[in-house]
């Protein structure tokens, strides 16, 4: 019994992870078809700012949360004005828009992850912290791992309250769904853009600040989560934010039973499996109405 | 002669070789009910857009309440109070009635305050326009005729001067329309708005304006009383080249 929960648990806690960052990657495909294929770079560089301040500076991780967040925010508006900006600006349709922002991302995704190996080295690096186990119902859970699937879930429910909810989340949920409907009621995209682009970025900064607490990490640790938080937003559907939550769940727990009952070299196989499995029979996301 | 709430002049909009609006000057006032109409591909909804931002022109001036918006983004001219509806209704489909209405009063309209106090609640909105019962459902599921109705709602949240209306009228019943007329008519007077409505359908527009404005192949031939206009033969000429639309019985 206790083994079945904590391979439950061990998937529910990577697909709280995956959850945080395809709603990053959400908010910036879903609002605005900026297909930023280097949203993994940035949960790279939360990771190393967390680990950084833990190691040289001693902070606490958890505290350090909020720090990662503004941080990763301030350089989303720097990245959108100075890659993202003028595409949307001079593109003649989404698609377009679509297309470009992935070549600018592909380049942007072997700058950012360069130059941290150029910095910081190839070697895997990572700290202890909350790592003794805690007994929950007869299995067991390093406490890292726990603390970071409370926070995925509870940033996850938090994105989903203020997009459901506040005049705010209501606007950019309006301009997903009509950008000059949303213009002609008064919504400023020239605001809201590179300030959605920055909250993603801060996700995917957060979630790279959580995998930090609980996996070594590598400059390169970040790519496989942009491929994963693909499939996570095309399980769920495009734009959705609850989508995300649960075909980010979904895909963890799936991820780990297929992994115990066949090998763990087999992860991204049958992610990819999922993934075609869901384009085929439903293509629009599993939720979709 | 009042000062016009909106002022255009010499409104140019080119597609590359393609003039589709060609030096069109428009004027409305407070109060006034002004109608502009044109044969298929005159460039109505094409100037229509310059009007509320969603192109830019590529010459001319537009003037909202005295302040120069040339080349400003819909939200600008949004935020200055000019409100409009469109063909296809854009509402946002997954969001209930009253939040349709509430994005008005809480981004365009923020600043101002309606004439009327009843008009600065969401729901009472959608009870001036027969939608009260509709007001929790999501606005995708209304039916065409209140989708259009709720859009008229949505541009009266954001608390206008100007009120655009772009083919109010297509697709609804006879009966439709004039109740429709009606209903821009009280609020036209209850909250002094200056309206401009463009409509292909020229009959039941001139029914009920002050004002009418003829665009054709691009140019105004034509501004003035809805009778005046409906005798004069360059707009004749204009209706009957195309289709032989009867302007005359429209009066």
């Amino acid at each position: 019994m206790g083994f079945w929960l904590e391979l439950a648990a061990s998937g529910l806690i990577t697909g709280g992870i995956y959850a945080v960052v395809a709603l990053g990657l959400n908010l910036q495909y879903g609002l605005m078809r900026i297909m930023n294929i280097s949203h993994g770079e940035f949960l790279m560089l939360g990771a190393y700012l967390t680990w950084l301040a833990h190691t040289v500076f001693g902070i606490n991780p958890v505290a350090f949360l909020p720090v990662v967040a503004i941080v990763l925010f301030l350089t989303g508006l720097a990245v959108y004005r100075l890659c993202f900006r003028r595409i949307t600006r001079t593109s003649p349709s989404v698609e377009i828009i679509e297309a470009r922002s992935l070549l600018v991302g592909f380049g942007l995704m072997y700058l950012v992850q360069n130059a941290a190996y150029m910095t910081w080295g190839a070697d895997l690096r990572g700290y202890s912290f909350l790592a003794d186990a805690v007994e929950i119902g007869g299995a067991r859970f390093a406490g890292n791992s726990l603390l970071a699937f409370g926070f995925a879930v509870a940033a996850s429910l938090a994105l989903l309250a203020v997009l459901r909810w506040t005049m705010l989340g209501k606007a950019i949920r309006a301009m997903m769904q009509s950008p000059t409907g949303a213009q002609l009621v008064g919504i400023d995209t020239a605001f809201l853009h590179p300030a959605v682009f920055g909250a993603g970025l801060a996700l995917a900064g957060v979630a790279g600040a959580l995998l930090s607490m609980v996996y070594e990490i590598t400059p390169g640790m970040g790519e496989p989560y942009t491929v994963t938080a693909l499939i996570v937003i095309t399980l769920g559907g495009l734009g959705s934010a609850a989508g995300c939550l649960a075909g980010g769940m979904l895909l963890g727990l799936v991820e780990a039973f297929g992994m115990h009952f066949t090998s763990p070299s087999l992860k991204m196989l049958l992610s990819y499996a999922v993934f075609i499995a869901v384009l085929l029979a439903r293509p629009k996301g599993l939720f979709a109405r | 002669m009042p000062e016009p709430v909106l002022c255009a002049r010499g409104i140019e909009v080119r597609f590359g070789g393609l003039v589709a609006v060609d030096g069109v000057d428009l004027d409305a006032c407070a109060g006034e009910f002004v109608g502009v109409i044109g044969p298929n591909g005159a460039g109505k909804t094409t100037f229509f857009h310059t009007l509320s931002g969603v192109i830019v022109p590529t010459a001319g001036k537009l003037m909202v309440g005295g302040d120069d918006l040339t080349g400003c983004a819909p939200h600008a001219f949004a935020r200055h109070g000019v409100a409009r509806t469109f063909q296809m209704p854009r509402v946002f489909r997954d969001m209930s009635a009253e939040a349709n209405v509430r994005f008005g009063l809480e981004f365009a309209g923020r600043a101002r305050r309606h004439a009327h106090e009843a008009f600065d609640d969401a729901r009472a909105i959608l009870a001036f326009l027969g939608l009260e019962d509709s007001a929790a459902l999501p606005a995708g599921g209304l039916t065409p005729a209140r989708q259009r109705l709720l859009e008229i709602g949505m541009a009266l949240g954001a608390r206008p001067r100007v009120l655009l209306l772009d083919e109010v009228a297509a697709g609804l019943t006879h009966a439709e329309v004039d109740a429709t007329a009606q209903l821009i008519r009280r609020v036209r007077d209850e909250l002094g708005l200056a309206v401009i409505w463009i409509e292909h359908a020229v009959r039941v527009l001139m029914n009920h304006v002050d004002r009418v404005a003829v665009l054709h192949q691009g140019r105004k031939i034509a501004d003035g009383d809805p009778r005046a206009v409906a005798r004069d033969a360059a707009v004749v000429e204009a209706y009957l080249g195309e289709e032989g639309e009867p302007v005359k019985r429209a009066a």
